[in-house]
């Protein structure tokens, strides 16, 4: 078995480590006995800090999942999930809650915004519901990096797709989370208006040094990514760096072929 | 056919979101059903109670007024001891018995309580009778058999645990007869709470009827084989038709007795169907809530359906089946629920002394079919404009993103037409605080109120723009963004937060309006009082408002420290005025201190001496209606004695609630043309102290009306508190049946709030996602709870202030002159509303704190 354990625990950077988030032998099974199913397979990953990582995979691999378990939005059923120093596997609902909120930004694929909220108040909704004020100055970077500024005041009803889309990548960035997950970010976008997306994120990372995990099926996505993880059966079978598409497309491939065969 | 199969699918699959509305549904049903089952079972409890104490025939003498229940000399018409043998001799009579029968009295234990009902049954004391055998059963004793016995019956024993030997004290207007507990007699039918005290009969005639051999009725049964009809024929041929008598069958006895139960029986049951129908108005919005809620969410499917070819009027129509199941069930259940609250009402009244026995439960099969029909065609019309909106989903509805259909905009059609109405009800309420005619401004006060109500519902949405907004500013800043977003929440759907709002601002303006009328009524009576009543202390039976007895009125007249008492008593009297025309009046007879007792303003003349000789007072609209000047003479014939001819002295101001319009003369005066023995007795007296003495005398008056329970010694701090209490207990009462219209609007508050939740599932996951806190999630759904329960609130109380309001106005005509907005009730109904808000939020906020963050992101909205 692949390890995606490759980067060494600590870094130079001020002491903080390198590696923004790791899973230590996570398992995540549902149900019992016969209808036992294996989403993750005991594993093990790092999340570099400020690179941009994909997890791809096919259906039912698990990839969704370990994205979950990694964000703290689910629970598995044993192993260790660390953000940063902090064993997230071990919060409670409260504290997890706050960790999503401080610490962690999401975008979804489908309804990431509320729709009684106009675009910036869905931007400063995370740092509203924290009771912080956010950092006007970094605000405005963000806000122009997505280009939304002719569109705050819009509710998400008068928005495209795509500029929905934005708007949650410009949530996700303005509360300068430690990382940002994104699950399948661009699949309900064409993909014009995905490639725009993903730009956005491939930025944020060169040039805000932002930490960024995502989940995709689409190897044009997987190929702005620096690394890409492959999973398959809950276990993590392969990895790339610096891929393109065509690479990404390639490996896929492979492991269908494989997965059919076998 | 597959109509019916996909409602019935839905609404199974929904049953969940169809629960609230059909727990509104089964409420009022429950309380029409209710309210039918008690009272036909009341009736049915009178009508078996009658039937066996009403014998073949009865005979009893005719009197003037036909009402000699309660007579006010305290004497029931009589007839002569020889009428029974002549009876008798009739043809079929098997047996004919005179009978002494007086509601007139009062029954005292030996430490002076009073053995009667304190729910307005009646003491009744009689001799014992042959007749009486079919009712009751001497269970334990004997018949009195002489004036020192006297049988009780055992319910009333019961309660206040008498026994054999014990001392009863029987008051009565010919005096109080004590005498020991000889017997116990059982009821063999329910006796709803009358108390029945039996004596000799040679006691009772001399105590009750003031004479011996007299009787007030003779009990005639009937030979085996001749009919009642055939029997009071016989009884009439005997007595040669004799005008003297009244003749009935035990059916037209029977009849006669439920006549005037039934007239109460009649008011208690449509009030009670009254607060059904405004429980069943308020159910409407949480039917038409649910529905719109279940037709939003299903827009897709209903897209499909339409897109795979069914058409408009199948949608529409699947939409009405299922709100025929809900209608169905909900009344079904509500019909059960009834029969239950019908029992429980019964118990309830056993508790404070009415026995009504649940052999006697009467369901008619009409009660069901009410409860059903009125029910299912409710709740379908109900959903009739929802049903009307899913049938226009466009099949594209099908294909479009999931998600909240677009937010319901509040028509500019609907806001005019709202505003417009809301604008002629003001006006109509407007002109019922202008209007100088009681009948007329009455009208308009029932235009206003139904029109402002109407305008105020159809303006529901816009307000719910407004005065959310003004909310969330004073009361949702507070809590931040969570507090933001409750507010936004809330004004996302003005139409359904409008529609939830109206809900409970319909019983909300009802209580406002009844508390300011209230309140306006102790608030006027309290400053009459203090303008216009010189007298210390009043002695009356406030409970029953039945007269004095002499020797209770003998008691308290010569109470040391007392510089007067007044006895007060009313004359029933035809005063023909000098234009010939005649009225069925009556006149005021008092001693002349009354006139310190009572301030009146005499307009003309010199009321003092309207209590001179042969001389009396009017009141001035009686003058300006017949053209009244002093000096003028009124021929006053007294029902119970001889015609008068009356000078008037005075002619007083009408502007008063204490006797109004009333006739004042000298006691004397009516006593000279009145016989002494059929001299009304005291309704009321009136008492002043001597200077310094007014402790000593209250204590002196309360201790010699001891023996008298029944009359309340007041003085003037306790009759406004009594007064107070009474306007209080009576409100409460309304309050009380308010409850249930305001309980259905809470469930509303729930349903919708519930609803929200549900729709709102992706957003709620999104939210927790993102780092919202289940504290925070929960005080949002709360903060959104308590601003639409406030908003309710809001438009009830202010809508019902403006109907008190006009309504005083209106009453100030019938001297209801002070109005008192009572803001103490005001705010605490307004903070109640918050916290009503915060409970309704209860469940529908743990539910969502409770979801599954990633199982609410992927939901299928």
């Amino acid at each position: 078995m692949t390890t995606a354990v490759t980067i060494p625990r600590h870094g130079g950077t001020g002491g903080r480590t390198a590696v923004a988030a790791r899973a230590r032998q996570v398992l995540k099974a549902y149900g019992t006995g016969e209808t036992r199913v294996v989403a993750l397979d005991h594993v093990d990953v790092d999340i570099a800090r400020g690179q941009f990582t994909a997890i791809m995979g096919p259906s039912g691999s698990g990839k969704s999942t370990l994205m979950h378990c990694l964000a703290g939005l689910d629970t598995v059923t044993s192993g260790e999930i660390f953000l940063d120093e902090t064993e997230i596997t071990k919060l409670k609902d409260k504290k997890l809650t706050q960790l999503r909120r401080d610490r962690i930004g999401f975008i979804f694929q489908a309804f990431n915004l509320l729709p009684t909220l106009n675009a910036i108040e869905n931007i400063t909704l995370p740092m509203d519901i924290a009771g912080r004020r956010p950092d006007a100055a970094w605000l405005q970077q963000v806000v122009e990096t997505v280009g939304l500024a002719e569109r705050l005041k819009h509710r998400p009803t008068q928005l495209s797709g795509g500029q929905q889309q934005r708007v949650a990548v410009a949530r996700a960035l303005a509360a300068r989370p430690e990382i940002i997950f994104g699950d399948e970010p661009t699949g309900n976008l064409d993909s014009r208006a995905g490639a725009e997306v993903l730009s956005f994120l491939r930025k944020s990372v060169d040039e805000l040094g932002q930490t960024i995990v995502m989940v995709t099926h689409d190897p044009v996505a997987a190929s702005y990514a620096d690394r890409v993880l492959y999973l398959a059966d809950g276990s993590i079978v392969d990895e790339m760096y610096n891929p393109t598409a065509d690479q990404v497309l390639d490996r896929m491939k492979h492991f269908d072929a494989r997965g059919r065969t076998s | 056919m597959t109509v019916w199969k996909t409602s019935v699918r839905n609404f199974l699959a929904h049953k969940g979101r169809m629960a609230l509305s059909a727990v509104a549904v089964l409420l009022s049903v429950a309380f029409v059903c209710g309210t039918l089952v008690f009272t036909d079972t009341m009736n049915t409890t009178f009508d078996k109670l009658f039937a066996v104490t009403s014998p073949d025939v009865t005979v009893s003498p005719k009197t003037a007024d036909g009402n000699d229940e309660q007579p006010d000399n305290g004497k029931p018409a009589s007839l002569p001891a020889s009428v029974v043998q002549e009876v008798a001799k009739a043809d079929g009579v098997k047996k004919a018995e005179g009978a002494v029968f007086s509601m007139a009295v009062t029954v005292v234990n030996s430490e002076n309580k009073n053995m009667g009902s304190e729910t307005g049954a009646p003491t009744i004391a009689g001799n014992w009778t042959e007749n009486d055998l079919r009712s009751m059963e001497i269970t334990s004793g004997h018949a009195p058999r002489g004036p020192t016995e006297v049988m009780v019956d055992a319910d009333t024993a019961k309660k206040h645990k008498l026994k054999i030997g014990d001392e009863l004290r029987t008051i009565a207007a010919a005096g109080d007869i004590t005498a020991k507990i000889s017997g116990i007699a059982s009821f063999t039918v329910t006796n709803p709470g009358a108390a029945v005290v039996y004596l000799d009969t040679a006691t009772a005639q001399k105590q009750l009827l003031g004479a011996p051999d007299v009787f007030t009725q003779i009990l005639v049964s009937a030979e085996s084989g001749v009919s009642d009809t055939q029997l009071k024929k016989n009884v009439a041929t005997v007595l040669d038709g004799s005008a003297a008598y009244k003749l009935q069958t035990q059916q037209e006895a029977t009849e006669a007795n439920k006549d005037s139960m039934g007239s109460f029986l009649d008011v208690m049951k449509y009030a009670m169907l009254g607060f059904a129908g405004i429980a069943f108005l308020v159910g409407i919005f949480l039917i038409v809530n649910t529905f719109s809620m279940l037709v939003a969410q299903r827009t897709r499917e209903i897209g499909l359906m339409r897109a795979i070819g069914s058409s408009r009027k199948q949608v529409n129509r699947s939409v009405l089946v299922e709100a025929v199941l809900l209608g169905i069930v909900g009344s079904v259940l509500g019909v059960a629920a009834g029969v239950g609250l019908a029992v429980g009402l019964m118990k309830a009244m056993g508790a404070v002394g009415m026995e009504l026995s649940t052999g006697d439960l009467t369901v008619a099969w009409t009660t069901p079919a009410i409860g059903l029909v009125l029910g299912v065609v409710v709740t379908v019309l109900a959903a009739y404009i929802p049903a009307r909106r899913a049938g226009k989903v466009s099949p594209m509805a099908a294909l479009r993103d999931a998600g909240t259909p677009a937010d319901g905009k509040s028509g500019w059609i609907r806001a005019g037409i709202g505003l417009l109405l809301t604008a002629a009800g003001g006006a109509a309420l407007w002109a019922t605080t202008q209007a100088d005619k009681a009948t007329e401004g009455s009208m308009f006060l029932a235009v206003g109120v139904l029109l402002t109500l109407i305008g105020f519902i159809v303006i529901g949405p816009l307000l719910a723009g407004v005065v959310v907004r003004a909310l969330s500013v004073v009361v949702l800043r507070l809590f931040g963004p969570v507090g933001r977003l409750a507010e936004r929440n809330a004004l996302r759907n003005p139409r359904r937060t409008g529609a939830t709002g109206a809900a409970l601002m319909i019983g909300l303006a009802l209580v406002a309006c009844l508390s300011v009328v209230g309140s306006s009524m102790v608030a006027s009576a309290t400053e009459e009082l203090d303008k216009s009543v010189g007298a210390d202390f009043i002695v009356q039976d406030s409970s029953t408002g039945r007269p004095i007895v002499p020797q209770a009125a003998e008691a308290v007249r010569d109470v040391p420290g007392l510089e007067h008492m007044t006895d007060y008593t009313f004359v029933e009297a035809k005063i023909t005025a000098p234009n010939g025309k005649t009225e069925d009046e009556g006149i005021t007879a008092a001693d002349p201190t009354y006139q310190q007792d009572v301030r009146r303003t005499a307009l003309s003349g010199d009321l003092s001496k309207a209590y001179g000789k042969n001389a009396m007072s009017v009141g001035d609209t009686y003058a300006e209606r017949h053209g009244i000047k002093i000096g003028d003479t009124l021929t006053v014939a007294f029902k119970a004695g001889e015609t008068a001819k009356l000078k008037v002295a005075a002619i007083t101001s009408d502007d008063t609630n204490i006797d109004r319009g009333a006739m004042y003369t000298n006691l004397t005066t009516a006593a000279s043309y009145v016989p002494a023995d059929r001299m009304p007795q005291n309704v009321a007296m009136f008492g002043k102290a001597e200077e310094g003495k007014e402790k000593e005398a209250y204590a002196a008056l309360k201790s010699a009306m001891a023996e008298y329970p029944v009359y309340k010694v007041q003085n003037q701090a306790d009759f406004k508190e009594d007064l107070k209490d009474q306007v209080g207990q009576l409100l409460n009462i309304v309050y009380g049946l308010l409850a249930l219209a305001i309980i259905v609007a809470v469930l509303g508050v729930v349903n919708t709030l519930a609803l929200s939740v549900v729709e709102r599932t992706r957003e709620i996951g999104l939210m927790r996602a993102i780092g919202l806190s289940r504290r925070q999630l929960r005080r949002m759904i709360r903060l959104e709870s308590v601003v639409i329960a406030l908003f309710g609130a809001l438009l009830g109380l202010g809508l019902g202030m403006g109907w008190g309001t006009a309504a005083q106005k209106l009453l100030a005509l019938e001297g209801l002159e002070v109005l008192e907005i009572p803001w103490p009730t005001i705010l605490t109904v307004f903070a109640c509303s918050a916290l009503v808000g915060l409970f309704a939020a209860l469940v529908p906020a743990f539910r969502a704190g409770r979801m599954n963050v990633l199982n609410a992101i992927a939901a299928d909205g």
